[in-house]
């Protein structure tokens, strides 16, 4: 659908998303988008407007919260931050992505 | 998809326009940090404001994705085809407004009918804890019973422990004065614990307590809150005054809550003080009921009182032994058999109408199916997948069917409104007709499986099938399925009606014969009325008879009488009161029913006397006792006592005195046989009748009948003005003909003759308009078949008539199936014929024959139209 579905693996928004708020604590979908944008360096092509459609659904599964608060342009927000099933569910995505990322290496690593 | 995010979704669903708000938001906050960022780092705003648009991606795509991942998306899909469905429908105004009539037909017969079988079956009785309210009634011998009489009832009340309230009741009729003149109105004597049982309450003042009907009570009075309202228009101060009724003022000390006793005819309530003659004698007059107390069942409450009853008979040697008791619940004792059986066929024919109106849109939304083909098969070709066209279909059938169940709701309401005033007649009180949840519920399901029926089968038909097909203009052959389903849809359709139609047909033959039923009287312009004596006014049997003698003999001096009599019971009403007759050198006694008549009687009616001669004005008090039989009553004699001339004879005859409380034995010639009149209920043989002199055995309750010159619209007022010279303050009741009397008995039978042949036209014309549109239908379709047919030499007449034959041979097979349908339903209708068989040749016939007449009228327009076709107009069409 957007550009940055084909350029960051499926599924992957997900766990960079929760990942990044493990480190960061509370902030609003801007700097969520931001902070992935600066961590990834200028690798990765991201539509920061695709954080959005991530953060509702992973708050519909009880993994995020939200809580109002005012940014730095002093406009009401939201915050999200983890809640402890999305810890949870960090460690399940981050073992999941380490076994997907272990299996296509060593298949490379065969194939070569 | 787990439950947590099914919930979540459903409640996005809902907070639908708040969530979008607040994405909206969350887009604008976004933009300006990104716009404040990139002037931090030195770029002009312009420049900032792409830069951050840039950087967010399509706001707009990003907001569908945002809906899509949070929300069910099919739900608002349903949505929105529901909406579409409703929008498109005022698109064809004539199809909606035929299917939406039909519905509303169907489902608000339904419904109405549901009202009625939910009123008087399903609903409990309007009363707290109705279960425990029964009624207690002695059985003589298998099969009858009997009222009771004042010592058994003091004694069960005494001695029975199952009840935790027992009470006896006497229906009483009462002269009311008011300002319009005297009028008739119901009530009932009750002993104390009366509304006990039925556990009802007195808005204002009190019920019954023990202390009213102690011998020597003042006379109080309770009364119903709907006459509250008619004769005091709601005074408030009602407590502070009196109702005179028969003369007598009453103490009115308490009205009833508004409920259920408003529906019946009884207005009032006073005590029933048992007189010391009362309390000894052995009439049976009294009705019972009971409410079983907290421990009690029905089935050892039977036990206990069959008990209480054999110690009772052991000591009571005067009464007639064997007898036992029956304990019945109220709900059986108001919904008589009859009543459930009516209801039942009128029930069941309805549901049969609903079906074939089921059919029949279903019929035309495949009719409609077919229409849209086109319109479908470019949806498709644009990327819409079957399901999703499927469930466009469905949706769009749900919302015709929707809006029909909303329109069958009004027809309901309707129905219901204008109906009940016609049926409350046939209705125990205790049945309050309404729109009330359960029925609403009955709506919304008959609503939903109409939708179910109606709508499934077009929509997989229509998507179904190659619709690509349909884009190109030369698929005419690819409806042989669609056809053949339409087919068999008005197959059933014709069955379903033959069966309504063979039903309504068998009522009316049934209705026929009663009405060719030889009632053994004259029926033409006669009147009659009732009058009830005040025991205050005529306190002797000797003041009755002078007021009888006065009435009769004014009344037969009043211009356009012809002749007039008297009576305890009107001819073809049922005598409910039963005697025994003693014949000396017979062991068994003669059941017969006794019915106190004048000398005018007779010849008013045109009862011709057999032998010996009837009642004339010598046969008075003082006179040697005479009484006058019936046939069957003679035959009767002729059997069981071998008496085979029994005029002349003398026998002993019980009966009751003046007050109806005395029972008298007494020594009567017989003088007279006459032929039977019929009384009440016309599938039962005669009961033997004896007629005693009106002045030999007075009694205060009679009806007056009233024979005139030429018709009977205009002698009321004189009737009335003859009666009140003789007695100003009696009230004339129950005036109606003696057709009109006739009718009502006969009712039970008519009532769902009329009916079941409403719902059989109706089913009839379903059925039509189903085969006509199958038939034009096939015929479009076929046009150029049968232009080819035309042009290599086929005449007009060959393709009517193979038209035709198609018609028929679709409406044979239906009656094939309709004709087993009727076979398997004997039993059901059997009870409801008088003197006619279910399987009446006569009467399948008809309907066969009249359902082959109408499937060729509503073939014939699509076959002539076929006929017409003009080859090389056709041939060059399809190019």
């Amino acid at each position: 659908m957007s550009k940055a579905q084909t350029e960051i693996p499926y599924g992957t928004l997900d766990l960079l998303i929760l990942k990044t708020l493990e480190t960061m604590g509370a902030m609003h979908g801007y700097a969520i988008a931001r902070r992935i944008e600066q961590v990834s360096g200028e690798s990765l092509q991201l539509s920061q407007g695709s954080v959005y459609p991530a953060l509702i659904r992973i708050q519909q599964e009880g993994w995020i919260r939200t809580d109002w608060g005012i940014s730095e342009t002093n406009r009401k927000v939201k915050f999200y931050s983890l809640t402890r099933a999305g810890r949870k569910q960090l460690l399940v995505e981050v073992a999941n992505w380490e076994k997907a990322t272990a299996l296509v290496a060593r298949f490379l690593e065969v194939s070569t | 998809m787990n439950l947590r995010r099914l919930f979540a979704s459903l409640l996005a669903l809902m907070r639908k326009r708040r969530l979008d708000l607040e994405l909206e938001d969350e887009i604008r906050a976004h933009l300006e940090l990104a716009e404040r960022d990139a002037v931090e780092r030195g770029l002009s705003p312009e420049e900032a404001y792409r830069k951050a648009r840039r950087g967010f991606g399509g706001i707009e795509q990003m907001k569908e994705e945002h809906r899509d991942r949070r929300s069910l998306r099919w739900i608002e899909t349903l949505l929105r085809d529901f909406r579409y469905g409703l929008a498109s429908l005022p698109r064809a105004p004539g199809f909606t407004a035929v299917v939406i009539s039909i519905l509303a037909l169907g489902i608000g017969g339904t419904v109405a009918m549901f009202s009625v079988v939910d009123a008087v079956f399903v609903k409990p009785l309007p009363f707290p804890q109705p279960d425990r309210i029964v009624g207690v009634w002695e059985a003589p011998r298998p099969g009858a019973v009997n009222a009771t009489t004042v010592p058994q009832f003091v004694a069960w009340n005494r001695l029975a422990k199952v009840f935790s309230a027992l009470a006896a009741e006497q229906p009483i009729l009462a002269a009311l004065n008011d300002k319009s003149g005297p009028s008739r109105i119901a009530g009932k004597a009750v002993t104390a614990g009366y509304f006990k049982v039925f556990a009802s309450g007195a808005k204002l003042g009190r019920t019954f307590t023990s202390e009213d009907d102690r011998p020597g009570a003042g006379p109080v009075v309770i009364i119903s809150h709907a006459a509250w309202q008619s004769y005091f228009g709601g005074d408030p101060g009602i407590l502070h005054r009196r109702l005179i009724l028969d003369g007598e003022a009453y103490q009115v000390i308490g009205v009833l809550q508004r409920g259920p006793f408003d529906r019946d005819e009884t207005q009032f309530w006073k005590p029933l003080i048992f007189t010391q003659d009362q309390l000894a004698s052995d009439a049976h007059w009294l009705t019972v009921y009971g409410r079983l107390n907290a421990s009690a069942t029905l089935t050892n409450a039977r036990e206990r009182m069959r008990a209480l009853y054999a110690a009772l008979d052991e000591t009571a040697p005067m009464k007639e032994r064997g007898g036992t008791i029956v304990v019945e619940p109220l709900k059986q004792l108001l919904v008589g058999s009859n009543l459930h059986r009516s209801i039942s066929v009128a029930f069941g024919a309805v549901l049969l109408v609903l079906l074939i109106a089921c059919a029949n849109i279903a019929n035309l939304l495949f009719a409609q199916g077919a229409t849209r083909r086109t319109e479908l098969a470019v949806r498709s070709a644009l990327g819409a997948s079957r399901g999703r066209l499927v469930a466009q279909l469905l949706t769009e059938g749900f919302a015709l069917c929707l809006l029909g169940g909303a329109a069958g709701i009004a027809t309901a309401w309707l129905l219901i409104r204008v109906a009940t005033p016609l049926l409350s007649q046939s209705l125990p009180f205790t049945a309050d007709v309404s729109l009330n949840l359960h029925v609403l519920a009955f709506a919304a399901v008959v609503a939903l499986g109409v939708a179910a029926l109606a709508g499934v089968l077009p929509a997989v038909q229509a998507s179904f099938g190659n619709l690509t097909d349909s884009l190109k203009q030369s698929a005419r052959g690819s409806s042989v399925m669609h056809i053949r389903v339409r087919r068999s849809i008005v197959i059933g359709e014709v069955a379903l009606s033959l069966v309504l139609v063979c039903g309504a047909l068998l009522l009316a033959r049934s209705l026929v014969k009663l009405q060719q039923l030889d009632t053994g009287i004259r029926v033409e312009n006669v009147i009659t009325m009732s009058a009830d004596l005040p025991l205050g006014a005529y306190p002797t049997p000797q003041k009755a008879v002078l007021f009888y003698e006065a009435v009769a003999r004014r009344l037969r001096s009043t211009p356009g009488v012809a002749k007039a009599g008297l009576s305890t019971y009107l001819p073809l009403e049922w005598i409910s009161n039963g005697e025994a007759m003693q014949v000396a050198g017979a062991e068994k006694l003669v059941r017969v029913r006794f019915k106190r008549v004048d000398p005018g009687y007779f010849s008013t009616l045109d009862i011709p006397v057999l032998a010996g001669r009837g009642i004339t004005n010598r046969d008075r008090e003082g006179a040697p006792r005479v009484v006058v039989i019936n046939q069957a009553l003679a035959a009767g004699l002729r059997d069981i006592a071998r008496m085979a001339n029994p005029v002349g004879k003398i026998v002993r005859l019980s009966s009751t005195d003046y007050t109806e409380v005395q029972p008298l034995m007494s020594d009567v010639q017989i003088v007279g046989i006459i032929r039977s009149e019929r009384t009440s209920s016309p599938g039962s043989p005669d009961p033997a009748v004896v007629y005693v002199p009106l002045a030999q055995a007075p009694n205060p309750h009679i009806k007056l009948l009233v024979r005139t010159h030429e018709g009977t619209a205009s002698i009321m007022p004189s009737i009335r003005q003859a009666v009140r010279e003789i007695d100003s303050n009696l009230p004339l009741g129950d005036v109606a003909t003696m057709q009109q009397v006739r009718d009502r008995t006969l009712a039970g039978a008519s009532r769902p003759a009329w009916l079941i042949g409403i719902f059989a036209f109706v089913a009839i014309l379903l059925a039509a308009i189903g085969l006509y549109g199958v038939l034009a239908y096939s015929v479009t379709q076929q046009r150029r078949e049968l232009g080819i047919r035309m042009a290599l030499g086929a005449r007009p007449g060959d393709v009517l008539s193979q038209v035709l034959r198609r018609a028929l041979v679709m409406v044979s097979v239906g009656l094939v199936f309709g004709l087993i349908g009727v076979f398997a339903l004997t039993r059901v209708i059997a009870n409801l014929l008088f003197e006619v068989s279910p399987l009446d040749p006569l009467a399948l016939a008809t309907a066969c024959i009249s359902m082959m007449v109408i499937g060729l009228l509503a073939a014939f327009p699509p076959a002539s139209r076929a006929a017409r076709v003009d080859p090389i107009a056709t041939l060059r069409d399809a190019g």
